[in-house]
């Protein structure tokens, strides 16, 4: 066959069996490993025809070298870990055990429904950064979107689909529209982004009992006191298990939604003229300037668009998971969404991977916790410690500065000697 | 309306003083360090940080001074972190901050579980702070005024005496000179042979302290334990009192009284139950009071010249 025949149904083959990867991988089917295995090993291929070997071989190259850091992140904060635990008394190799075999074996499922709501606020926070902008609140734009989703969930009588849809895309505009105050006064005065989205997260945190109390939740009963109603089924997002019986009947399709939106937010940061100005302004807003991009216009987009994205993290939650909003449901998912979007170098795919890790993380946690005696706030260490390894880069230059030096050195001393 | 002027007392001006205080003592801090250009977000788990180690010392050791100490402290090295993070290895100040919040809940909850076998809050500890109230006499019968500033319990105290102390300072001696022009002209610094990385590690290392003691105050001093979650964001208004207090500590002070003055008064609505309105409706106060602060109504100066910018210094071998 031709090989310019061959090309598109090389990627599309590839595409293919990347998506029947994922979906089965998601919903707990572990044969779908082997899809994304192909999926990868096909699209190589398609990367060879395309480029040819040396082409490959760089790439090859370039991603052994993004991935060097985190990997050996993770290897030291495990050792680093394990060394907390040896002096608190636990066992560090029974503990890991069941760390890993909970995160990623027996409650993949619980890691999976984890990451989805941290896939979301780690876009949200990872599209800031590229504007040079810190959506530190992105927890306040959860709760607004949660709140808005369950508003939306409890009112709307429309056809399943089109409510879902509708759920998604207005809860996301108000939480958006939560970050305009911020979006204008850091455009119009310059007040830092980082105080004003943090005071608002305060704020959405506590008007969420309001809500609460507003739409079912009464404190003088004991059973429904910190919640409101439940939504309508008609209103709930898609199980796997409709489509894949064995899938956990809590698995909800919302991981794959986040996928979806990880490759939006990569088209939209380096395919679209939005995404070239947002990332022209974060790189140098003089520069930008002078080239004629509105910074004001790209900050206030890379803002509304964050408050968009962790508002949808909140819609997750209500309309996938609880199917009502609880009070105080703080599972940190905004302040998580930091570590992932930090870990992941603020690139949208790589998002995908450090939400799942995250998720992993505490899910393994919460098993280890169940059938060892070791307590799971060591998974918050060993989070931070990962975290600091990766985003400290100039710590390996520094080291390897500092060897060389000391190899010149000693080789100085011994050219003396003789 | 005779309930709102029930509460327009002397007693809402000393509960403004005591919630303002964690407050400034983490702005004086933030003074420092921002002047010396560094910007520290990690300030927020730093006071978390020094809480929860002095709750531990307190508890442990019987003494609520021994706490203060242990709190301080914690504080300080914890902040060690950031100077490390940022001046060492060139990290974003903003990134850096923000891993160190992260990692100051973790430290703390992984903790909390070993000494205290769960989490939440710590045990109580056996005398607090809050009980030693110090009279000063003769000053302390003025009325309100004395109520206000000299019959108070000792941290407060503390923290009236570093805003004099940090004024005097920054302004007067070499050092503070030096601080300053390292967030101002770093390179001309180095030039007349003063280390810049110095200074910025000295500056982070006090704000370490200081709002390690913030910290303490909120666990040792203010209450009688430590809960997660209890600074509630007063690092960041502690930023936002820097910023609007103009760089500088009494303005900081002044700023972060009145953010202790939106808290004291959403407490006196809430519990006073003046209005027939949710009670979170007050809770919001002192958060939307910083964001107006920062929004410029209280803008009438500029931030040190290279404040969040590296420093890098081209060494043999590099």
């Amino acid at each position: 066959m031709d090989k310019k025949m061959l090309k598109p149904v090389v990627f599309i083959l590839s595409i293919l069996l990347a998506v029947i990867g994922t979906t089965l991988y998601m919903g707990t089917y572990f044969s779908g490993l082997l899809f994304i295995l192909a999926a990868v090993a096909v699209f190589l291929v398609y990367r060879w025809l395309e480029s040819g070997k040396t082409a490959l071989i760089d790439l090859l190259k370039a991603g052994a070298r993004t991935l060097m850091v985190p990997f050996f992140g993770i290897i030291i904060a495990i050792v680093i870990g394990a060394i907390v635990m040896l002096a608190s008394n636990y066992d560090p190799i029974e503990s890991y055990r069941a760390l890993f075999y909970g995160a990623f074996v027996r409650n993949w499922y619980v890691s999976v429904l984890n990451a989805a709501p941290l896939m979301f606020t780690g876009l949200s926070v990872a599209l800031a950064f590229h504007a040079g902008l810190f959506n530190i609140g992105a927890e306040g734009q959860y709760y607004i979107g949660a709140m808005a989703a369950t508003f939306l969930g409890l009112n709307m009588n429309l056809p399943p689909v089109l409510s879902l849809v509708l759920i998604f895309i207005l809860s996301g505009m108000l939480a958006s529209a939560w970050n305009i105050v911020p979006a204008v006064l850091k455009v119009r005065t310059g007040a830092h982004e980082v105080i004003t989205t943090m005071m608002l997260a305060h704020t959405a945190r506590y008007l969420s009992p309001i809500f609460i109390r507003a739409h079912g939740g009464d404190p003088s009963t004991s059973d429904h006191a910190y919640v409101t109603d439940q939504l309508p089924e008609t209103n709930w997002l898609p199980r796997f298990n409709s489509f894949l019986p064995d899938a956990n009947y809590r698995l909800h399709v919302g991981i794959l939604v986040g996928i979806v939106m990880a490759l939006l937010v990569y088209y939209l940061l380096y395919h679209t003229r939005i995404g070239f100005e947002i990332r022209a302004v974060g790189e140098n807003k003089d520069a930008a300037r002078a080239q004629g991009i509105s910074v004001g216009k790209a900050i206030m987009m890379a803002l509304l668009f964050a408050g968009f994205l962790a508002g949808l993290a909140g819609v997750n939650q209500v309309v996938g998971l609880d199917h009502k909003l609880y009070e105080n449901l703080s599972a940190g998912y905004g302040w998580n969404g930091i570590s992932v979007a930090l870990l992941a170098g603020s690139h949208p795919i790589g998002v995908i991977f450090t939400a799942l890790l995250w998720g992993a993380l505490d899910a393994g946690g919460q098993y280890m916790a169940r059938v060892t005696d070791t307590s799971n706030s060591i998974v918050e260490i060993i989070k931070g410690i990962i975290l600091f390894l990766v985003v400290a880069k100039y710590i390996y230059a520094y080291l390897g500065n500092r060897i060389r030096r000391y190899r010149r050195r000693t080789q100085e001393a011994a050219k003396e000697a003789t | 309306m005779e309930g709102f002027f029930s509460i327009a007392n002397t007693d809402l001006l000393v509960a403004m003083i005591r919630l303002s205080t964690p407050i400034t003592l983490a702005a004086i801090g933030a003074v420092v360090c921002e002047r010396a250009g560094i910007v520290n977000i990690a300030m927020e788990g730093i006071m978390i940080v020094g809480a929860f180690f002095a709750a531990v010392g307190a508890i442990y050791s019987g003494s609520p001074w021994v706490g203060l100490i242990t709190g301080v402290v914690a504080g300080g090295i914890f902040s060690l972190i950031h100077a490390v993070a940022t001046i060492s290895f060139h990290l974003d100040h903003v990134v850096s901050g923000a891993v160190l919040n992260i990692l100051a809940m973790g430290v703390t909850r992984y903790f909390m579980v070993l000494f205290f076998g769960h989490p939440g809050t710590t045990d109580t500890i056996p005398t607090n702070l809050g009980q030693m109230q110090w009279a000063i006499p003769g000053l302390s019968k003025i009325p309100v005024i004395g109520p206000m500033f000299f019959y108070q319990t000792p941290i407060v105290y503390f923290s009236f005496i570093l805003v004099i102390l940090f004024a005097w300072f920054m302004k007067k001696t070499k050092l503070g000179l030096h601080i300053r022009a390292a967030g101002e002209h770093p390179l001309a610094l180095e030039t007349i042979g003063v280390s810049v990385y110095k200074m910025r590690y000295l500056a982070v290392f006090i704000s370490g302290l200081t709002s390690g003691l913030g910290g303490a105050y909120l666990a040792i001093e203010n209450s009688a334990s430590f809960t997660e979650g209890m600074t509630n964001g007063r690092g960041f208004i502690a930023l936002a009192a820097n910023i609007s207090g103009g760089w500088n500590p009494v303005g900081a002070f002044i700023a972060s009284l009145f953010f202790g003055f939106a808290d004291a008064l959403q407490v006196r609505f809430q519990v006073g139950k003046i209005f027939d309105i949710p009670e979170e409706i007050f809770i919001i106060f002192p958060y939307i009071a910083t964001i107006i602060a920062v929004a410029g109504l209280v803008r009438r100066s500029r931030p040190p010249k290279e404040v969040g910018t590296d420093f890098m210094i081209e060494q043999e071998g590099d």
